[in-house]
This record gives structure tokens, C-alpha cells and sequence, in this order.
């Protein structure tokens, strides 16, 4: 309702955002936001996470409900652009082995078959300021750009609960390891992800939390802490070392 | 049998009020899982390991028509209601072929302009970049917006959510939910002024 005041609300070029509930299941309040942002010509972004792991199992069968609930967001209730994210239950994260694949497959399966637009969001299970959170964004910009996704939305780290550890280099790195990977060969991609996963993947237990915005960016002038650029940098050419030509 | 139309929200609001009234537990513990597991088997998938993305055609349209089937058998929830609404095959390509091709987020000289990238374009995707709903507290959510703002490879933003409102929590479901969501694109509008981009989307 707030989104759509007139004043200081969205324009009707913004998305407006809700959210399917898991496993293909709405409510009526989902609907009506839907009717009146439909009604009003507004661009409208249905997200959807599949929980690998809650009421479905594999990565298959996660992937045939990826599938079925993003046909559901355009075919149903009338969105323009469809907003992945299968998540794991374990590990809160979407750049995790299994995740990766059910996001790829789900993305190319309606990329071979229909002209939808697909976007998929980013919750790195490390925090800012870290070289393994900029892997994990790495890995996934490098899967979603080589499976036909049209928009990557990031990045949340720290599974996106922890106050203020969210900083704009995180969305940097999506940006240029999206760019490196766009017109790649998918043999190529799996190659350079899997060497990128097993930099990152034993590391979940102990995944480092990061540091807050405050503590990454100079308040006044708003750049990047030399610190911070420094494991930018690091990042940048350990996954250089894993086969991407930047 | 050809479809009549697309659907719209409203044909699946009134297709929910009719359908069959189902507990939500067995929607959720029985009837999800059963499916998904007879579907997977049906088509015969099973991904490789080592690739996260599928090399072989086989696999992404067996994949495909098993989610195609899963809707259209299957359905769709509505928890409040307690129903399920059903959809035919041909309502779902006839709502395919309704999507957009293509689309425009933001105005003025900071659009994003996007179109269907098939297979691994040399086009990049749009970066929506942002802490995608991850709390920031009020005092530094200017500050953090305006850090994607400004980032060359950002073509449009997604914003975090604030936790207080003039330090009050913005619980949902209260008017200080509306409050902090109306101060969140404020501030979302400041940041993208500060940082030279005015139009970029949100």
C-alpha cells in the first residue's frame, strides 16, 4: 500500500515487489497487491526462494518446483519479471553446490522454451569484507549469466539477517564477474565454478560474519576502505586462478 | 481444448474460491512431495554432479515439461482460503506468450533497458544491486544505497529494509510498517540524487 502512494512512492517504472510463499502457495493479501499494481500499469516482480531441503528434497525435484512456481508468477498473477533464489535449509545461503544447479537448470529449462524474463538473488552465507563472500557472488553471477538470466539482484551476505553488513562492492563484483562470464561456454563456466566452490564450500561452519558498512567505507567521502579494496583485489585474482579471464 | 484467454488475478482469485478445500499440511507434507518425486521419475532426471549448469538439451526440456506438468496437474495453494485452483497446459502458453519480451526499469538518462538473453548472450544482465531486504538501520540507510548508486556496473536498485522508524520498530502488520517503507523510498530517492543518478530504478 505504502509502495503506492503518490508521493515518494514508487513510479510505476519501479518493481513492485511480493512474494509467493514455499511450495506453490499464495495468500489473498498477495493477490490483491497484484490486482491493484496490474490494474495500475505497474512493473511488477514476483520473487519466489524454493527451500532445498524443507518440503522438497533433491535437487530435481527442487528444480521441477523452480520451474512450475515461476510459470505460476507469470501465467497466474500477472508479473513481468520472475525473481529466483533457491535458498538451502541448512545453510541459509543461495551460492551453495546444490543451489547453484537447481538455479541453472530451472533458468535454462525456461530460457530453451519461453521468452520470460528471469532474474535471481544473491544471499552469500559469509559477510563483507571478505574474500569468501565475494567468491560466493562470483560463482553465482558466473551460473545465473551463463543460464540466460536477464537480472542478478545482490548482494544480501551474512544470509541477509545481520544489521548494515551490505556494501557496494559486493555489488561490483557481481557486475564484473557477470560481464567476464557473459558469451563463455557452459563447459568452460561448470569448470571455473567448480574451482571456485572448492575455495569456499568447506568453510560453511565457519564463515566469517564480516564487517559492518561502517567499518568498510569511509563515511565522509563514501569509498571503499584500503582494506576492503585489498581483499577486493585478492578475490579478484584467486578467481583469476580458478580459470576466469577478467 | 484452446484456451479462452490469458488469465488474470482475478480469474485465479475466482478459480481459488471454487476449488477444493484442502488442509494446508497435506498440501505441504503429502501432496508437494509425492508429486515432485513422481515427476522427477516420470522424466527420468537426475542432474550430473560437477555441472551447475546443464551441458545437454535432454535434461532443461524434460525439466521443463516436468514443471509445466507439475502446475498444470498440481495447481496452486491459497493458505487463507484452504483451496486449490487448477490451470490447463494451454492457459499456460497462452499466459507465456503474454509476458513482456522486453522492459524498461527507471526513467529519464538512468534506464535499464533489458531484453531476453538466450543461452549465455554476450549482452550482460542488468545488476540490480542493493542489500535485497537485508536490515539497515535508519541511521546509515542513505549512505549504503548511495554505495550501490554509485557503482559503475549498478543499472538499477533494490533496497534493504529499515528495522526502526524515528526509533520505533517497524513491525508489520502496524502503521509503522507503512511509515518505514515510505521513509525507505525517501531515502532510496535521496541516495540516488546524491550519487548523480536521479532515474535509476528501484
Amino acid at each position: 500500500m505504502s509502495a503506492s502512494m503518490v508521493n515518494n512512492g514508487l513510479r510505476s517504472c519501479d518493481c513492485h515487489e511480493c512474494s509467493q510463499m514455499n511450495e506453490l502457495k499464495v495468500n489473498t493479501s498477495f493477490m490483491n497487491m497484484i490486482a491493484g499494481w496490474h490494474l495500475s500499469g505497474d512493473t511488477i516482480m514476483i520473487e519466489q526462494m524454493p527451500i532445498m531441503g524443507g518440503y522438497v528434497s533433491s535437487v530435481e525435484e527442487t528444480a521441477i518446483c523452480d520451474v512450475a512456481a515461476t510459470l505460476a508468477s507469470f501465467v497466474l498473477y500477472n508479473c513481468d519479471i520472475h525473481l529466483d533464489g533457491p535458498v538451502h535449509i541448512r545453510w541459509g545461503n543461495t551460492s551453495n553446490r546444490e543451489c547453484l544447479q537447481v538455479a541453472a537448470h530451472a533458468a535454462r529449462a525456461l530460457d530453451a522454451n519461453t521468452d520470460v524474463l528471469l532474474a535471481n538473488q544473491y544471499y552469500t552465507i559469509a559477510g563483507p569484507c571478505t574474500e569468501m563472500c565475494l567468491l560466493e557472488v562470483a560463482a553465482q553471477a558466473i551460473v545465473d549469466t551463463v543460464s540466460g538470466r536477464e537480472l542478478l539482484s545482490g548482494v544480501a551476505p551474512g544470509k541477509g539477517v545481520l544489521q548494515d553488513r551490505a556494501t557496494g562492492l559486493e555489488a561490483r563484483m557481481l557486475g564484473e564477474a557477470s560481464s567476464a562470464a557473459c558469451g563463455m561456454s557452459i563447459e568452460a563456466a561448470n569448470g571455473i565454478v567448480d574451482n571456485i566452490l572448492h575455495r569456499y564450500e568447506l568453510n560453511y561452519h565457519h564463515a566469517p560474519m564480516g564487517k559492518k558498512f561502517q567499518e568498510c567505507y569511509n563515511l565522509d567521502t563514501l569509498r571503499p576502505s584500503q582494506e576492503y579494496l585489498d581483499i577486493y583485489e585478492n578475490a579478484m585474482h584467486t578467481i583469476s586462478l580458478c580459470g576466469m579471464d577478467f | 481444448m484452446a484456451a479462452t484467454r490469458p488469465l488474470t488475478v482475478i480469474d485465479v482469485y475466482e478459480r481459488f474460491v471454487k476449488g477444493k478445500k484442502v488442509p494446508e499440511n497435506e498440501w505441504d507434507y503429502t501432496i508437494i512431495p509425492q508429486n515432485l518425486t513422481a515427476l522427477k521419475e516420470k522424466y527420468k532426471l537426475k542432474f550430473e554432479p560437477g555441472q551447475s549448469v546443464p551441458e545437454d538439451n535432454e535434461t532443461k526440456n524434460a525439466l521443463f515439461q516436468a514443471g509445466l506438468e507439475m502446475l498444470s496437474t498440481v495447481g496452486f495453494y491459497c493458505q487463507d482460503l484452504g483451496r486449490v485452483m487448477h490451470v490447463t497446459e494451454e492457459e499456460i502458453w497462452e499466459g507465456i506468450k503474454k509476458t513482456p519480451k522486453k522492459l524498461i526499469l527507471g526513467e529519464g538518462r538512468d534506464i535499464a533497458r533489458f531484453y531476453p538473453r538466450h543461452g549465455n548472450s554476450p549482452v550482460k544482465p542488468i545488476i540490480q544491486g542493493g542489500p535485497t531486504g537485508s536490515p539497515v538501520s535508519e541511521e546509515m540507510f542513505i549512505k549504503i544505497m548511495q554505495s550501490y548508486a554509485q557503482e559503475a556496473v549498478v543499472d538499477d536498485l533494490v533496497d534493504g529494509v529499515m528495522d526502526t522508524v524515528e526509533g520505533k520498530k517497524a513491525k508489520s502488520g502496524t502503521p509503522y510498517e507503512i511509515r518505514a517503507t515510505m521513509q525507505e523510498l525517501r531515502m532510496t530517492k535521496e541516495a540516488r540524487t546524491r550519487a548523480g543518478r536521479p532515474g535509476l530504478g528501484v
